[in-house]
């Protein structure tokens, strides 16, 4: 291959990736040669104009044709171009939320802001490839700079508890991954996702078809750790509470959406025409297809994740634990899409996790600021809030509303899409809806016991008043208008999806 | 018994025991020691499926380079080399009976294993086509890699590097 090979690709449709790194390493070199004193908040306003500028670009390729590079290690359709959308705007969240975090408890402030954008390019790589080696290398990425910015508080005992956990359960998950990946890979000798799901029907695997579901297995379960789901969610609470509050909010956000994202891309496009059990009918003995074979399990697992993260999150008295097992549960909610194979499953999670984006961003927002003022991340500390500050508290209720799922909000929206992608396939999968029914309503028990908190229960005495921080509010409005507005309106990003994103090219090879 | 089925058998014997020495020593020298041999030992496999190159690189890198850094960061930190007391009697059964479960659900897997045809030509060259294929058809995840590998690199130092302006300021 020679270097004019090389340039004949589209390599503008790199543009949102080159853009964040040249953004890193600008902050990684700034933050070299600006003296020791100086304030660092001027690299987070520059990481955040990267941000803005690689989502402005990725405005300009909406409805542009299927780029792939390289024999797709690049590949940028409507799925990437989505989920991408979801990825940015949650760091541009995370990045506002950051500026106005405790200068006392992270002192190295310029690593703090690039290696968020180093874990944002890991999880647009992960969005955007059809090749194993690169989707791996991208989960790497995410990870790695996951694990170091779960650890940035160092002299407090949770964060490195944090960091070391997470680093254990993400190597053990990570080897997972690559044992399954390495069973694919033999029978298939293919990293190309494509080329793999056109050799998973030769001869060779129906023939090993056991192992190809083993392989799935490993590869699924791998995965599931990176979304925290039930059984594979221990590391979560304690990661989510050690962790500080911009790097909760990211890894509860952009790091499951990733997580999503290469669940979606590695299992339906490999799987998506694997032979699976045999089934023997009356007719004689038939090869239903792998994903038909696997879903009970995936629905168990599905089910499991919403009864646990739900049921635990009652007993807890830290907010920040409770946001990690409602978020634990609302991976169980996401997985429903996948687990009835309903052909609504782009649709169904791209809403879901715009929804997501805006309740929990905002909750973490009000989160942030109460523990701020109150220096206690314990439920208590919202006692009261409504006479402290009404705007907080009535802020904090309309995301606790949606995160519950009631009427009027975009939670209720995105449940709503789901539940219907549950019983709207050709087997309705009655018992999956209905655990995510009785989910939910366990889940309004501890949603709103914080409301009662804050309404009800007698104030503390204010310990440190401040003011509302600037980035904090303004994502505070954010995502109120995200999440009412979608929740009244949902017809506005419902239409957007399909104007913008034909989620068929999803399967097309150009 | 082929000569390459006996060197594949000691091989991996070697593997397996250093990967139950360094689980059941106690010094974490020892423990060292014996991830050297799996290590080694691996390499030696890497031979068997006719990649030289992959077996130079764990010698370099694995045998060399990680074990050196594992013995500079216990011997440069405070530590105490002695393993805490081990875990309930019921955890280790359950662990046990699962390890047995997958040794049993993978026996059964790979019991009829057919591979179909085996390459014959995968000794020729092979360092330059790892070469080519790199920096033609994988040169987006490569250069991934390196950044990756620089991200590694700044969370090892912030994570480890000690806040001396910090004790300054304490015994002012």
């Amino acid at each position: 291959m020679d270097l004019d090979t090389l340039l004949s690709y589209q390599w503008g449709g790199m543009l949102p990736e080159f853009i964040i790194i040249i953004t890193a390493t600008l902050l990684s070199l700034l933050d070299l040669f600006l003296p020791k004193d100086k304030d660092r908040k001027l690299l987070a306003w520059i990481g955040l104009a990267g941000i803005v500028a690689a989502l402005l670009v990725l405005f300009t390729q909406m409805g542009d044709p299927i780029v792939t590079i390289l024999n797709d290690t690049y590949r940028l359709d409507s799925f990437s171009k989505a989920f991408k959308l979801i990825l940015l705007v949650g760091t541009a969240f995370v990045f506002l939320l950051s500026m106005d975090y405790s200068r006392h408890d992270i002192e190295h402030r310029g690593e703090f802001y690039y290696l968020f954008l180093t874990a944002l390019l890991g999880a647009m790589m992960m969005a955007s490839s059809a090749d194993i080696i690169t989707l791996f290398v991208g989960l790497e990425l995410l990870s790695i700079s996951s694990y170091i910015l779960a650890g940035l508080k160092k002299k407090n005992m949770n964060s490195n508890e944090a960091a070391f956990k997470y680093v254990v359960n993400g190597g053990i998950s990570t080897a997972v991954i690559l044992f399954g990946m390495s069973y694919i890979y033999g029978f298939t000798g293919e990293t190309n996702l494509f080329n793999i799901q056109a050799a998973l029907q030769g001869p060779l695997v129906a023939e090993n078809s056991f192992l190809i579901i083993f392989a799935f297995f490993l590869l699924f379960i791998g995965l599931s750790f990176k979304i925290a789901t039930a059984p594979f969610h221990m590391w979560a609470p304690d990661v989510y509470q050690g962790a500080p509050t911009p790097v909760t909010a990211f890894l509860s956000i952009v790091s499951k959406t990733a997580g999503f994202v290469i669940i979606l891309r590695t299992i339906l496009t490999i799987f998506i025409s694997a032979p699976g059990l045999a089934v023997v009918h009356d007719a004689g003995i038939n090869t239903e297809p792998l994903l038909v074979s696997i879903q009970p399990y995936i629905s168990v697992l599905a089910m499991l994740t919403m009864i646990i993260g739900n049921a635990i999150a009652i007993r807890q008295h830290n907010i920040k634990r409770m946001l990690a097992y409602s978020s634990v549960a609302h991976a169980g909610y996401l997985l429903v899409p996948l687990a009835s194979l309903s052909a609504l499953v782009f649709e169904a999670t791209w809403f879901y996790l715009i929804a997501y984006l805006f309740m929990t961003l905002g909750a973490f927002a009000v989160v942030q600021h109460v523990a701020a003022e109150e220096k206690s991340e314990e439920i208590h500390a919202f006692s009261g809030l409504m006479k402290r500050s009404p705007l907080l508290a009535l802020s904090m209720s309309v995301f606790l509303l949606s995160l519950a799922g009631i009427p009027l909000t975009a939670g209720f929206v995105g449940k709503y899409e789901i539940f219907m992608s549950a019983l709207g396939t050709a087997q309705q999968h009655y018992i999956l809806a209905a655990v995510m029914i009785g989910t939910t309503i366990i889940s309004y028990f501890y949603y709103f016991n914080i409301m009662v908190q804050m309404f009800f229960r007698p104030g503390n005495p204010v310990l440190h008043k401040r003011r509302i921080p600037a980035g904090v509010s303004f994502v505070l409005v954010l995502c109120i208008i995200g999440t009412i507005g979608f929740g009244i309106l949902p017809g506005i990003p419902l239409d957007f999806i399909q104007q913008n994103f034909n989620f068929n090219e999803f399967f097309a090879q150009p | 018994m082929s000569g390459e089925l006996l060197a594949f058998f000691i091989l991996s014997l070697i593997a397996i025991a250093g990967g139950v020495m360094m689980l059941n020593l106690t010094k974490v020298v020892h423990m060292v020691i014996a991830l050297v041999f799996t290590f080694l030992a691996i390499a030696g496999l890497y031979v068997l499926l006719s990649a030289e190159f992959v077996a130079v690189v764990q010698v370099l890198i694995y045998s060399g380079a990680i074990t050196i850094i594992m013995l500079f960061g216990i011997m440069l930190t405070r530590h105490d080399d002695r393993t805490e007391a081990k875990t309930g009697k019921g955890r280790q059964w359950l662990v046990l009976a699962s390890v047995i479960a997958f040794f049993a659900i993978m026996f059964y897997g790979i019991r009829n294993l057919s591979l179909g045809e085996q390459a014959t030509t995968l000794h020729v060259k092979n360092t330059e086509q790892i070469g080519m294929l790199l920096y033609s058809k994988f040169v987006i995840p490569f250069e991934l890699v390196s950044i990756v590998l620089l991200v590694a690199l700044v969370g090892a130092i912030i994570l480890a590097k000690r806040d001396d302006k910090e004790k300054e300021g304490e015994s002012q």
